[in-house]
């Protein structure tokens, strides 16, 4: 036994000799100017999440073809800031010198990263560079992306309320994170601007205003969903990715045995997700955020030689960042039209939506 | 006894080739140049001194977890709770670590005597489930996993949550982590940290306990057969939850190190997969300290290396975690390798033509005498 | 002459030790021929090597004359050679049909075809007499019967030469006789049989030949009908045997164990001792007699402390020792050789020396301050292998799976009567032993009593206590039948209390 495991120690000490001597000469990146190569480090989840993850990544792939950009994401091992500067230096080292990190976990990982490799620059989205004071420090080769997810809750809840007119509604998020929270907060106001103004009646109880926990316990997302229709509530706003899948197959399986359940879908259009039968789908809407276009862009500016670096954009309804999606098939062309007046409005200032609780729900 | 540590030295190193062998197979299947995959695989893990610093950083949470894992095992236990025993330990070094304003060796002492009862103590009740009430360890510490995931999730944001977000506690002070300035430097801003040595010493310390002392001695012999122990007047049940309860210390300590050293601060939501690494640890290293020890750092090469590969290469990061998967399952499974040795040797001894058969079935191990 | 199977100068060498030196061994057709050693002579080796488990070094297998190789038990099968082993290799909750098929079931489209198995089965079963129903579950028949199953499991597979391990180690006397019958049906109908054994009783009522093997060389073949008990057993052993113990008369001391009014419970809560009264002096062998299952179990345990009794007391030279935890009981002179050597005796995967520590491990001089002295348990270790003669491949590192059970029961005898105890108590000592090993204990046992401490035998074999004890309490139901005299009682007289007819006592 103590032979055995001195002769691991010996083959790695030896391995180690190897390796880190031949890797000396082949480290150096070659001379002259190489090609500009995009790099993406996944947050927690799969590349195909139908999410954050995916909407980056198609963003990413979307200017790589147009560009003719070597494109390659990596996958961390855990979601420690150290799993995520590893894969940062990996990509950074292997000559990707643009990377584009989806998630507020990253924030103190590009913090330290926008350092140490200078000669890289980097995308975060939904999160600014700070070292864990949350004071942002932006350096000029990062840019930091947040989106207005209120104003697109907002959206999603108006046209929800809209098109019912009346009854409860519930909400079911992941983490209680702000992005999360500010969705929550937005189709709040949402469903209060359609009350005020347009005379539906629609409410939400602090009972169906729920954070599950996790962004992938499916379970528990179908069970949360088949506890709101029970108490009576006739459409959810599902913020939560694994979790609202599960949500939206509970909405399914009553839609199928002809009883009313509604979802209003997040970050993606996710109509396709809840069809059911035909084409009939249980997502009345869904609040977007237009990932994809956000990440695309910044590849496009790097590509043009104009990097917004040291800089915190805003997607929102001004720059069209977000928004709910072009077609409805569960909406009203009355209800879409009101939707996009209130869009209009956002857009010109004229209507603000706030992005903190106040007297909302949690 | 040489001849046999011997094989076991021919064993170990035949499943590792293998596994990488199998490695090298998917690469091809996946159309990539398998040599290439493992230069980029193994210099990524090994290239410079901050790489080497990170293969080692990676390695010390899985050197504790596999050491809880082997030491259980020694007493007969299969302790799958090893991710659990971690994410308490790392609580409660977390919780002292924020609350107590305290200098740092003081509080660095402080915070790994608390990951350790904390993680022993999580490890203490399926120890007297099991002796009290012959309740399967394997399940209850599964259970236990999953009252550790959630208690944590309780935990983290109702008292330790930072100024803004309710998913992971606050930033751990400089004082209370264990990264130094001198360790970080000498390896060039890796995460490499104090955990490292107190992961060697621990392995010192199992080893010693388990080789030199009665302790050692009681505890190997109830893992052995707990019948002929009790007979001979060893109280079982003492050491099942003795064993235990040092099972749950060491991965506790190993949590300690993965949130206050490698990590600095607590998610909650997430089971540590080092927790169910140390399990494929333990097995590679032949359940003996130093195995694990060689075992956890190979591990630490795989997982810090694999994302240098990947971006090196054109293997897509599914197919790269398949092949880290591939190689720890063939490197763990060092039994068949040994059944497979012994057919190659019968074959070769005989000079006659094998007759025709299938693969051995139920042949009693023991069977003749000598 | 012809031969069905010729196993021609076989060598076999495991690390330490040459297990079979030159060994031939030649099969008539239609014969029971014995195969008789004692134990880690090599028998066992020989006939794994027969049926494939193990590859020989040198040397020439035939069967009918041609040259194999039987490379594995399925080649073996293939052959025609089916073994009947020592432990049973049957699954319990299948019935004897689908145990018996297990391995090559034939099949109508995909099920199984159990019907026409079963019919099969029945007349095989017929034709040897084995009387086996195949639709019986194997958890519920008796061990006799699960032994006839491994039998018919080959005959099913229509095996020519068939071996038996050991094949009356497991069996009641009853059941010995009915295996009797069974092999010379076997016989009858035209197949041949080897039998391993130690057991000389056997030989003579069956075979018809005799290959004698010790440590690992072949002594000869010999005619069994010509050559006397006494003979074999000499020829196994190597040197003269005694089958009579030189028993002194030895007046016996003060009490050493006294078993007041004791009462355990069973497993299950049922009364498995009632109200036991016995004591043991110094300088005495007390042997309990009994069917097995009578409250044996209990009263050992509960005089070692393993189980709590319920009721009464346990007197160790006058203190109680009731409460005690075992530790505590064999510090104060308790010693103890269980029946079960591999689960209750000894830590197989643990070297000899380690095992030879079992229970003074924490005392000096094998530790100090809770570390181990290894120079202490070495020196101990070599000290009583010597003295009791224990013969392992790797001296005292080698581990005790690697020993003989013969060795091994020294193993435990030496650690036990080392610690020089003043009570030895010894649970059928000698099961599965040969006739060496047998003798050797009961000399030892019997010197323990010489030496003026006290001994309780319990034992399932009637002779073994008849032989040695001095006095003889005979249990049935939990209860103490009577006591008696070994001087002045004999084997009918036991049995019949040990079916629970009264006698007056008598010491």
């Amino acid at each position: 036994m103590l032979k055995r495991g001195i002769s691991f120690v010996l083959v790695l000490v030896l391995a180690a000799a190897m390796f880190s001597g031949c890797g000396k000469q082949a480290d150096k990146p070659e001379p002259g100017k190489p090609a500009l190569k995009v790099g993406m480090v996944t947050d927690f989840g799969t590349i195909d999440d139908k999410s954050f993850n995916q909407g980056t990544w198609e963003g990413v792939l979307r200017a790589g073809k147009e560009f003719g950009l070597e494109t390659r994401y990596l996958k961390p091992v855990g979601t420690t800031e150290a799993d995520y500067m590893k894969e940062i230096g990996n990509l950074s080292d292997a000559g990707f010198k643009l990377i584009v990190c989806p998630g507020f976990k990253f924030e103190t990982a590009i913090f330290q990263a926008q350092d140490k490799y200078k000669d890289t620059k980097f995308v975060l989205i939904d999160g600014y560079p700070h070292k864990g004071d949350w004071a942002p420090v932006v350096k000029e080769n990062t840019v930091s992306i947040f989106f207005a997810e209120h104003e697109s809750g907002f959206l999603a809840g108006l046209a929800a309320a809209l098109q019912l007119k009346e009854g409860e509604f519930g909400f079911i998020g992941g983490m209680e994170i702000p992005p999360v929270q500010k969705f929550n907060w937005g189709f709040q106001q949402g469903v209060k601007y359609a009350n005020t103004n347009y005379g539906t009646n629609v409410s939400m109880k602090a009972e169906n205003v729920i954070y599950q926990g996790t962004f992938d316990n499916v379970a528990a997302g179908q069970q949360l969903a088949a506890q709101m229709y029970d108490r009576g509530v006739r459409a959810i706003f599902t913020a939560a990715g694994g979790v609202g899948v599960g949500s939206i197959n509970e909405a399914k399986a009553r839609a199928k045995a002809g009883k009313e359940a509604w979802i209003v879908g997040v970050d993606v259009d996710q109509y396709g997700e809840g069809v059911y039968e035909g084409n009939k789908s249980v997502i009345l809407t869904s609040a977007m955020k237009y990932i994809d276009v956000a990440a695309y862009d910044m590849i496009k500016a790097e590509k043009e030689g104009k990097f917004p670096g040291g800089q915190i954009l805003t997607f929102s309804a001004v720059n069209d960042g977000i928004g709910i999606p072009k077609t409805n098939p569960n909406l009203s062309d009355d209800v879409y039209k009101k939707v996009m007046d209130a869009f209009a409005k956002l857009k010109n200032g004229s209507l603000k939506v706030s992005d903190t609780q106040g007297d909302l729900l949690r | 006894m040489t001849t046999r540590a011997g094989r076991e030295y021919i064993l170990s190193l035949v499943a590792i080739v293998l596994g990488l062998v199998a490695g090298a197979v998917l690469m091809l299947l996946s159309g990539n140049n398998p040599l290439l995959g493992y230069l980029y695989l193994f210099r990524g893990g090994l290239m410079n001194i901050e790489r080497l610093g990170n293969t080692l950083a990676t390695a010390t949470p899985l050197i504790f977890t596999g050491l809880s894992v082997a030491f259980a095992f020694r007493t007969g236990l299969f302790n799958i709770g090893a991710a659990g025993q971690m994410l308490i330990g790392g609580l409660c070094a977390t919780a002292v670590g924020l609350t107590f304003p305290w200098s740092r060796p003081v509080l660095l002492a402080a915070m790994l005597t608390a990951a350790l009862a904390g993680g022993g103590l999580w490890a203490a009740l399926p120890g007297w489930l099991k002796a009290r009430f012959n309740v399967h360890e394997v399940v209850s510490t599964i259970m236990m996993n999953w009252i550790a995931f959630w208690t944590v999730f309780y935990m983290v944001p109702r008292y330790f949550k930072g100024p803004f977000l309710e998913t992971e506690s606050q930033k751990l002070p400089d004082t209370a982590s264990l990264k130094t300035q001198w360790l970080s430097a000498l390896f060039n801003g890796s995460y490499i940290n104090l955990g490292i040595v107190l992961a060697i010493v621990f392995v010192a310390l199992t080893a010693f306990i388990l080789d030199q002392t009665t302790f050692g001695y009681e505890l190997k012999a109830v893992g052995f057969n707990r019948h002929a122990a009790g007979v001979a007047g060893i109280n079982v049940n003492r050491n099942l939850i003795l064993s235990m309860t040092i099972a749950g210390a060491l991965a506790g300590l190993g949590g300690a190190t993965f949130y206050a050293g490698y990590a600095s601060n607590m998610q909650i939501g997430v089971l540590p997969s080092q927790g169910f690494d140390g399990i494929a640890v333990s097995l590679l290293g032949a359940n003996s300290p130093l195995g694990v020890l060689g075992a956890a750092i190979f591990f630490g090469l795989l997982h810090t290396g694999k994302g240098f590969m990947n971006a090196m290469t054109r293997i897509p990061p599914e197919i790269a975690d398949t092949i880290i998967a591939t190689i720890i399952y063939f490197a763990a499974t060092s039994i068949m390798v040994e059944r497979v040795l012994d057919r190659l040797k019968r074959r070769r001894a005989g000079q006659l033509p094998v007759a025709a058969g299938r693969d051995t079935i139920a042949a009693p191990k023991k069977g003749g005498a000598r | 002459m012809e031969y069905v199977i010729e196993m021609l100068n076989i060598r076999k060498e495991f690390p330490g030790v040459v297990a079979c030196d030159d060994i031939t061994l030649q099969l008539r057709k239609g014969e029971i021929l014995a195969l008789l050693g004692e134990n880690g002579a090599g028998k066992s080796t020989l006939m794994s090597i027969l049926f494939g488990l193990y590859q020989p070094d040198s040397g020439v297998i035939r069967l009918k004359g041609k040259e194999v190789r039987i490379s594995n038990p399925n080649v073996a099968n293939a052959l025609g050679i089916g073994m009947v082993h020592q432990h049973f290799k049957l699954v319990h909750n299948f019935t004897i049909t689908e145990n018996i098929i297990l391995g090559s079931e034939t099949t109508r489209g995909l099920v199984v075809d159990t019907r026409s198995a079963a019919r099969r089965i029945r007349e095989l079963s017929a034709r040897y007499g084995l009387n086996v129903d195949p639709d019986a579950r194997v958890a519920d028949v008796s061990v006799g019967m699960q032994q006839r199953v491994e039998i018919l499991k080959m005959l099913y597979r229509d095996a020519e030469i068939l071996i038996f391990d050991e094949p009356t180690a497991v069996l009641t006397p009853q059941e010995v006789q009915e295996l009797m019958k069974i092999l010379r049906g076997l016989i009858y109908e035209g197949k041949s049989v080897i039998l391993i054994t130690h057991k000389l009783k056997e030989i003579k009522a069956v075979a018809d030949r005799c290959t004698v093997i010790r440590r690992g060389r072949l002594i000869a073949t010999v005619d069994v009908e010509t050559t006397s008990g006494e003979k074999l057993a000499e020829m196994m052993v190597g040197r003269k045997v005694t089958f009579q113990v030189d028993k002194k008369a030895k007046k016996p001391g003060e009490a050493i164990l006294e078993l007041d009014n004791l009462s355990v419970r069973g497993p299950g809560g049922v009364a498995g001792l009632k109200n036991f009264t016995l004591e043991v002096r110094c300088g005495e062998i007390v042997g309990i007699a009994g069917v097995d299952g009578n409250g044996q179990k209990e009263l050992v345990e509960a005089v070692i402390g393993l189980r709590k009794a319920d009721s009464g007391r346990i007197l160790l030279k006058g203190n109680d020792v009731k409460d005690l935890p075992v530790r505590g009981r064999i510090a104060r002179g308790m010693a103890f050789i269980p029946d079960d050597r591999h689960k209750y005796g000894l830590i197989l995967d643990y070297s000899l020396e380690y095992n030879l520590i079992l229970k003074d491990y924490y005392r000096t001089p094998f530790s100090r301050k809770g570390l181990l002295d290894h120079k202490a348990i070495r020196r101990h270790a070599v000290r009583v292998i010597e003295e009791f003669d224990v013969r392992a491949g790797q001296g005292a590192a080698a581990t005790v799976r690697s020993l003989s059970g013969g060795n091994q029961q020294k193993t435990i005898v030496g650690r036990e009567i080392d610690a020089n105890p003043d009570l030895l108590i010894a649970v059928q000592p000698t099961r599965g032993l040969d006739v060496g090993a047998i003798e050797y204990i009961h000399r030892r046992l019997l010197e323990q009593r010489d030496n003026g401490k006290a001994v309780l035998l319990i034992s399932l074999e009637l002779d073994e206590i008849l032989k040695i004890s001095d006095r003889i309490a005979v249990i049935n139901n939990g209860e103490l039948v009577g006591v008696v005299r070994a001087a002045e009682t004999d084997e009918n007289e036991v049995g019949l209390m040990m079916t629970g007819i009264k006698r007056g006592a008598v010491s």
